[in-house]
């Protein structure tokens, strides 16, 4: 072997770990200074979450229920997420409610609800409703107490209303109206919702999980009892495209958006470069860009790292 | 102007956080005291308006509903964890909070271990379902400790090795997709929100 690559090598092996962060620093950079139009592949865990909460478009009876359960330590996975649904929601006339279970939760609530809901014409407790903060330790009493009559589980919003008497109850009553249940979380607290709201009520249940908690969550997406999956940065930036390419969409054929079809997301490219969407609605696709080039020089330097190692573990034998 | 103040005491916060990437220092740990503090600070009002007020101080004083009075003692037992001759008492809220884990034994057990078996007992109608035939067969006999693993059987449990194996691998590059996906946003809020860079 050349004398200079076994240097190379040797020093490579022993490189300060601070060049490697600047290295990451940059390759997350650039990306996100110069941004690209990557191909967004949409599959079928957060596809099945879109075309659930798409069936209920117009119907004033039934309304889905976003839980938060995380702080803003994970927000650039799931914020982006929460947008997208609070948008898809909005643009579909679709009644949404959401709950948080941790103190640190309350104001992210508010701020994906502001940060949707000034592009459209929504009103609280008429197309939207925020119950607020509730305790993790009541989380029993709420998810059960659910099933059977909602406004008596939860009784006031955040703003202190009693939930019964706002104008979005109407026909809602519980789990059969509630008919979509997803978890937003950076724990594994969706099985909480399937341990009680499902295997008792039969709700639907999805999950926005943060990477990290995707392998935890994937026997209960297996067994379909969590009908649909957002996986981290990745699955917000499907449901971003998904919504830009049909619930967004608007033609003479269809004013209000368009009904879901593999053909049209597979074909259809929704460029993120330029002022058609608004940034906050292409943030995680942005990120992915970022995402791609750190992820192909993670696999250059463990490549690198293991051909030094084997190369420089021969000279030593 | 105040959000301009608000990023600007972000930004100096991130940046303080990601200084400990070069080494330890003052501005690091300062900024997850802070943290630390704030949270707590956040938090104890909140919880008292959303939890003491509606749940004991509402239902005692105002609809004199006496019966809460017992379980908010069951409650404040907790504090005695500080004390060294009275920690004892701690036990009991921590026994009654057991009690109810109890109720949920029988729906999980059907969500995360009937419903899970179900699964796995299905046709094999596919390479995916051969796969999770295999893996799960080969692992639970690696975990099988009463046979030594010799011979064809140890040859079997390897498979099941390779398989934990594979998963640990799914599992630890989802783990660095998260953390890269973090360090994304936290770059999008600097270049974005703070510099005005990206828009």
């Amino acid at each position: 072997m050349n004398k200079n690559v076994i240097k190379f090598f040797d020093k490579i092996q022993n490189i300060d770990r601070r060049y490697i962060y600047i290295v990451v620093a940059f390759s997350i950079i650039i990306p996100l200074l110069i941004p690209f139009n990557s191909p967004t592949y949409v599959t079928k865990p957060t596809s099945d979450i879109y075309k659930k909460i798409d069936s209920f478009a117009g119907d004033k009876t039934k309304a889905i229920l976003m839980s938060f359960t995380h702080d803003a330590s994970t927000m650039p996975e799931l914020f982006p997420m929460e947008v997208s649904v609070l948008r898809h929601c909005f643009e579909r006339d679709i009644k949404v409610f959401m709950i948080c279970w941790l103190p640190a939760a309350a104001p992210l609530v508010d701020y994906a609800i502001n940060t949707a809901k000034e592009d459209f014409d929504v009103q609280a407790g008429v197309d939207y409703c925020n119950f607020g903060y509730k305790p993790w330790v009541l989380r029993l009493p709420i998810m059960l107490g659910m099933g059977d009559d909602v406004a008596k589980a939860v009784k006031t919003d955040s703003q202190g209303r009693k939930v019964e008497n706002l104008e979005i109850m109407k026909n809602i009553k519980n789990y059969d109206d509630l008919n979509l249940v997803i978890d937003f979380a950076a724990s594994s607290s969706a099985i909480q919702w399937i341990t009680y709201a499902r295997a008792r009520f039969g709700a639907n249940i999805a999950a926005g999980v943060t990477a990290v908690m995707v392998a935890d969550n994937y026997p209960y997406l297996h067994t379909g009892q969590l009908m649909g999956m957002f996986r981290g940065l990745k699955g917000a930036a499907e449901y971003e495209k998904m919504v830009d390419v049909f619930a967004a969409y608007e033609s003479e054929d269809h004013p209000n958006g368009r009904p879901f079809s593999k053909e049209i997301i597979k074909e259809t490219s929704v460029p993120i470069t330029g002022d058609t969407v608004p940034y906050k609605y292409k943030k995680a696709r942005i990120g992915m860009n970022a995402q791609s080039v750190a992820h192909i020089m993670m696999i250059f330097f463990i490549l690198l790292g293991n051909i030094g190692y084997f190369i420089t573990r021969k000279k030593e034998l | 102007m105040f959000e301009t103040i608000s990023n600007f005491v972000a930004a100096f916060l991130t940046l303080s956080i990601f200084s400990f990437l070069y080494k330890d220092n003052p501005f690091y740990k300062f900024a997850e005291a802070l943290l630390v503090g704030v949270s707590m600070g956040y938090a104890i009002p909140l919880v008292y308006e959303n939890v003491f007020l509606p749940y004991v101080y509402s239902p005692i004083f105002l609809s004199h509903k006496f019966i809460i009075i017992i379980p908010a003692l069951l409650g404040s037992l907790y504090m005695f964890r500080f004390s060294k001759n009275l920690g004892w008492l701690a036990r009991y809220p921590i026994v009654f909070g057991l009690s109810i884990v109890g109720m949920s034994v029988p729906m999980s057990i059907h969500s995360s271990v009937l419903v899970q078996m179900r699964s796995a007992m299905l046709p094999i109608d596919g390479i995916n379902t051969a796969l999770i035939f295999i893996g799960t067969i080969t692992i639970l006999l690696y975990f099988f400790f009463s046979k030594a693993h010799k011979g064809i059987y140890g040859k079997v449990t390897n498979v099941g090795i390779w398989f934990m194996m594979i998963g640990f691998g799914a599992s630890f590059g989802y783990t660095v997709m998260a953390r890269v996906s973090l360090l994304i946003g936290r770059i999008q809020f600097l270049l974005g929100d703070w510099l005005g860079l990206v828009k």
